[in-house]
């Protein structure tokens, strides 16, 4: 038998290795149909939406404003947000449950890993996947605003290099929020599909539901939401030019606005909070 | 000093070298261990030592609660009382520490299946770190799988997932292996080559302790094996020693063994008969064993059944197994 360096005194350091997070990012990548969901709804949607509105302003120019417009920009931004969300609580949920599903999770155990180092691998992993893919995304959107806009509205109403910035950042928030949560409930309750429901279902009718009814005994319940908070935060170029509240998004309209503290506590709650929730099942889940 | 009935003073079966007493030179000690599901005790008061270096079998009926003690073991249930260690290290406490030298397989052997078994191994590896990477080659070379580690899990058939769970186990360098049913699912040839692999390994100083309900597979590839029934240990010892105790089975042939059977049950006249193809397999009481193999003749003859021959053969495994789980069945 040789030496091996794992001899003795090998500790269990609850920080994810590079290379662990190396592993399950490769576990996730291979994913096809995953990965295919994830890029038509990160890369894929605003490519299509941009590419019929240039055909249609190509087609005839009086009647279809230039794909660059700024209303375009919103609603490219609105669409990578709500479908960017579903497809990162997929790959959110994924990654919380493909070890265990897979009958992976007692192998990774029985190396003697930290469990908790196991679970957090899982984090960067998913992130460095979904964020990139949303950035390129995103970047199409920046890039038609920028070079196909209208010259004439110009001096008008026109998305700023600042404005490309806070959407970029408050869309890749959206999406982190999505995924942390994901991965939470999706390691909590061991399975993916119910859980990529339940968040389906909060971001597509409950938020928005939430959003535009103020109920007087429940309006600090309302503002617990997360996605209630994310609206209040959403920067104004990205709402369609209502502007309410400190990000100015559309549908607090009728929530009376957050202060900035309150939102950013509901959000690093939500995350850190769906985070730790998923962290000790997986310590404490019999493998 | 720790001690254990089961192994007394005798040597042991492979290397020649006394049964290793001291506390440490165990691969797995185990005391007083009990884990429960509600009110049903999966494992009952276990007190389990396995020799370091050796093959060990860890043998009993299905749900007899041996995949549960592995799953203690190895920390992925927790134990409700009762102290355990692996390689002298204590576990649950220092379980990294411990696993760093392990190598397992528990229940059928599980993979992505979207990924190739050379990916697989490298995320095992990964959560290994040190130079488990480097093992992969090495690992994927001795289990014969190397020319098909860049095909998809999902195309392996049973017996290349067993390979391929024993190769995971191999990026440990391990000191120790634990392996829950690795026959399963494989072909003759498969065991066989199973079974020299397991041989090579503790060959190489390695312990292997394997669960098993094939107790030919036990018999023929484990020194000393504890047998596991309701939860609780009830033997064990080098396998040499526990059949010995456990007296001689007589070989019946004869043109009517059912008849034979029936008149050798009424009343009970030996621990355990089974109907072979042209007789029966009457494992006997401990005993005079020529007094009993007289009386079985007496009982037969006086039946009216024809006796073409009486043959003694030593209990094999599955014999005594037998005998004593039912013995053991039968006193709860």
């Amino acid at each position: 038998m040789t030496q091996h360096s794992l001899a003795a005194g090998r500790r269990t350091p609850w920080l994810p290795p590079v290379p662990l997070i190396g592993a399950k990012l490769l576990e996730l990548r291979k994913r096809r149909t995953l990965m295919a969901v994830t890029v038509a709804f990160t890369v894929g949607l605003p490519v299509i939406f941009y590419g019929i509105r240039l055909l249609y302003h190509l087609g005839n120019p009086a009647r279809y404003a230039p794909a660059g417009a700024p209303n375009a920009f919103a609603t490219a931004g609105t669409l990578m947000a709500e479908f960017g969300f579903i497809a990162a609580t997929a790959l959110g949920a994924t990654a919380g449950t493909a070890d265990l599903t897979d009958g992976m999770f007692r192998h990774l155990v029985i190396t003697g890993r930290s469990r908790l180092a196991l679970y957090l691998a899982r984090i960067p992993a998913g992130l460095s996947i979904l964020l990139s893919l949303a950035a390129a995304g995103f970047a199409v959107a920046c890039l038609v605003t920028a070079f196909l806009g209208s010259p004439e509205l110009a001096s008008a109403v026109t998305v700023s290099p600042g404005d490309m910035i806070r959407s970029g950042l408050w869309l890749e928030l959206d999406l982190v929020i999505g995924f942390t949560v994901g991965l939470g409930l999706g390691s909590l309750m061991g399975q993916r599909t119910v859980p990529v429901i339940l968040l389906i279902v909060l971001e597509i009718l409950i938020t928005p539901a939430l959003a535009d009814h103020v109920l007087p005994y429940f309006l600090n319940g309302e503002r617990l939401v997360v996605g209630v908070a994310m609206d209040q935060l959403k920067p104004a170029a990205l709402a369609g030019g209502t502007t309410v509240g400190p990000g100015g998004g559309p549908r607090g309209l009728h929530i009376p606005p957050m202060p900035t503290w309150a939102m950013i506590t509901v959000i690093v709650g939500w995350i850190i909070g769906w985070s730790a929730i998923g962290a000790w099942k997986m310590t404490t889940r019999d493998a | 000093m720790t001690t254990i009935s089961g192994y007394g003073d005798s040597p042991h079966p492979r290397a020649g070298q006394p049964v290793p007493r001291q506390a440490g030179d165990w691969a797995v000690e185990v005391h007083g261990l009990t884990k429960r599901f509600g009110t049903r005790a999966a494992v009952d008061n276990v007190d389990l030592l396995v020799p370091r270096g050796s093959a060990f079998g860890y043998l009993g009926p299905n749900g007899a609660g041996k995949t549960t003690l592995i799953r203690v073991l190895l920390g992925l249930a927790r134990a409700d009382s009762g102290t355990m260690s692996l390689l002298g290290v204590p576990v649950p406490a220092q379980r990294g520490r411990a696993l760093a030298r392990v190598g397992a397989i528990v229940d059928e052997p599980r993979f992505h299946g979207h990924l190739t078994g050379r990916e697989n191994l490298k995320v095992l590896a990964a959560a290994r770190g040190g130079d488990a990477g480097k093992q992969i080659g090495p690992a994927l070379d001795r289990t014969r799988l190397t020319q098909r580690a860049d095909d998809k899990v999902s195309a392996y058939s049973m017996g290349m997932r067993q390979r391929l769970g024993l190769a995971a186990c191999l990026l440990a360098d391990p000191q120790l292996l634990i392996l829950d049913e690795p026959m399963n699912g494989l072909d003759p040839a498969g065991m066989h080559e199973m079974r020299d692999m397991l041989r090579s390994l503790t060959d190489e100083g390695r312990t292997v302790m394997l669960s098993s309900h094939l107790l030919d597979e036990v018999e023929r590839t484990c020194d000393a094996v504890a047998i596991v029934d309701h939860g609780k240990v009830i033997r064990q010892g080098p396998i040499g020693e526990l059949t010995e105790g456990a007296g001689v089975a007589v070989e019946v042939q004869c043109p009517d063994p059912p008849a034979a059977a029936r008149a050798l049950g009424q009343p009970a006249i030996a621990s355990r008969v089974a109907l072979t193809e042209d007789g029966l397999t009457v494992t006997l009481n401990a005993g005079s064993a020529r007094e009993q193999t007289a009386d079985i003749n007496r009982r037969l003859v006086g039946a009216g059944i024809s006796v073409y021959g009486l043959r003694q053969t030593h209990a094999r495994l599955e014999d005594w197994f037998l005998s004593v789980t039912s013995r053991f069945g039968g006193e709860q």
